[in-house]
């Protein structure tokens, strides 16, 4: 790794788990799109016009002063491996990593908030919190908003609200998400239904899948599908509603999976996971995420896994490609990584 | 097992669904095509980014706006209302002006409303621009004068007059 990410911390304070429900909600993010009045958008700007509103950008992000001790960071300055680094720990999108225009981002010192600067958008700010907390997460996000919006004349109608690259983001501007965390409803084969029904009620839901139908790790990603014509506080209370309402089917299949004959199979396949976890000697991500998915239920469930929650979540950020590489200290190949990913997550669980 | 909608080759790894307007759009992609678009395997990235799969998604847009004469284009940028309906991507901000009435019946079919309903913005702080900034623009406004002036339209002229004013000022302050 170059220098330009040695100053970032291993640990990640908004991984660990807080928040509300934090066995079922990994975090929670609320992103604004903004543009800057008087440029064309980054997809139509020239190359010295994308410096000069990163330059603006950056400018208004250190006058703020809630970057204090934080990163400024240029895209063409980062190896493949840094900007890999760095969407994996959320702060910029692949897109950005793809940039070969002038870009870049700010991310405050606890890493809990991020500027993305010439993506789309001349600006996406975000705000990342631990668990399920999107108050918190909102509040923190528009305090980011304002401060810069008060730095920068931000591009505005009162017909279409904040003007953006994409009409789908039109009007506020904002994303809400929550990281669910559904390995119950998974195992029972229940999430086909669940995002038939998340479909219909204004949100999109993401989910990755593994080898089969199983989701990497049995995480989805739930997020508002509008963005207009509802005030801030309605968008937020809409996608509220809909992780309590995924929480409490969680709950359901939770203590299903513990009633009567399964209970002996979901122990099985919990502590299965966990000696997987702590003796494999080459691991793969998509293993690794499958296994450490069981074992973080298993923790949830109360059972002595000997890991808490939020070393899930840190094992978690930090098995993943870019971040062993980091690790490592030098490129791996994929024989290398899986091997040195192994070791990590043997120390991790205290395996041998 | 399902093909990825992107390259129909491989099989599809991650998938996508979309309700709008209770249409519901499904979207299956191999892990190649998806990390292309931007929907990789981190997990809660900056990435995800629904415009770029909305976006992306062919006829989308062209389904959604309304036609309208080839020559329309917004009079800030020069970019053609044809051009926005084949990307899905408006090239500045007064795009929105320029193309409102069709934005409007786009966006209630995208979101529901056409009508902001959220938190109003007072404004910033002007731009403090680059030298080098300052001195382009105020280069493409003498021109423009020059053009307002041929044409005889003094009105135009002045207020191209003021805005060089004003970006003089700035420079100064």
């Amino acid at each position: 790794m170059g220098e330009a990410l040695k100053s970032f911390r291993s640990g990640i304070a908004w991984a660990n788990a807080g928040g509300a429900w934090p066995d079922m909600v990994f975090s929670t993010r609320v992103r604004f799109a903004r543009n800057l009045e008087g440029f064309p958008f980054p997809n139509r700007a020239e190359p010295r016009q994308l410096a000069e509103t990163r330059r603006l950008a950056l400018a208004a992000a250190r006058a703020t002063s809630l970057f204090a001790r934080g990163h400024f960071l240029k895209t063409e300055a980062l190896s493949a491996l840094e900007r890999r680094f760095l969407v994996e720990r959320h702060h910029i999108s692949h897109a950005l990593a793809a940039s070969v225009l002038p870009s870049g981002a700010a991310v405050s010192c606890d890493e809990d908030l991020a500027v993305m600067v010439n993506e789309e958008d001349h600006l996406r700010l975000q705000c990342l919190r631990a668990g399920f907390a999107i108050e918190e997460a909102f509040s923190s996000a528009l305090k980011l908003d304002e401060a810069l919006g008060r730095e920068l004349p931000f591009a505005y109608g009162a017909r279409f609200g904040f003007l953006t690259a994409c009409p789908t983001n039109t009007g506020t501007g904002m994303r809400v998400s929550c990281l669910a965390h559904l390995p119950a409803l998974s195992r029972l084969g229940r999430m086909p239904q669940v995002l038939e029904n998340l479909s219909h009620l204004g949100v999109t839901a993401r989910g990755i899948y593994g080898e089969g139908t199983v989701a990497l790790g049995d995480f989805y990603q739930i997020s508002n599908a509008t963005c207009l014509g509802r005030a801030e506080e309605d968008f937020c209370q809409n996608i509220d509603r809909v992780i309590r309402n995924l929480i409490r089917q969680e709950i359901a299949a939770r203590e299903a999976l513990l009633k009567g004959p399964l209970k002996l199979r979901t122990e099985d396949a919990v502590f299965r996971a966990l000696g997987l976890l702590r003796h494999a000697r080459r691991l793969s991500y998509e293993e690794f995420m499958q296994n450490v998915s069981l074992a973080r239920m298993g923790a949830a469930m109360g059972w002595n896994t000997g890991t808490d929650l939020s070393a899930f979540n840190q094992v978690t950020l930090q098995m993943q490609p870019a971040h062993i590489q980091a690790a490592a200290g030098k490129p791996l190949g994929p024989e290398e990584r899986d091997a040195f990913r192994a070791e990590r997550v043997r120390a991790a669980f205290g395996g041998r | 097992m399902k093909l990825c909608e992107e390259c129909h080759k491989e099989p599809a790894a991650v998938f996508l669904k979309l309700a709008v307007n209770n249409k519901v759009t499904e979207t299956h992609l191999c892990p190649a095509c998806a990390a292309r678009k931007g929907m990789g395997f981190g997990l809660e990235t900056g990435a995800f980014n629904i415009s770029d799969i909305v976006g992306n998604m062919s006829g989308y847009f062209k389904d959604f706006l309304p036609p309208e004469k080839k020559t329309l284009r917004c009079r800030a940028c020069g970019l053609k209302y044809s051009e926005f309906k084949e990307s899905g991507r408006l090239g500045c901000p007064d795009c929105y002006a320029s193309f409102e009435p069709q934005l409007t019946e786009l966006m209630a079919r995208i979101h529901g409303s056409s009508q902001h309903a959220g938190r109003a913005y007072a404004g910033g702080a002007s731009l403090k621009l680059s030298r080098a900034e300052t001195a382009r623009r105020l280069e493409e406004l003498r021109a423009e004068l020059r053009g307002a002036v041929e044409r005889e339209d003094f009105e135009s002229a002045a207020r191209l007059r003021d805005a060089m004013k004003a970006l003089e000022g700035g420079r100064r302050g």
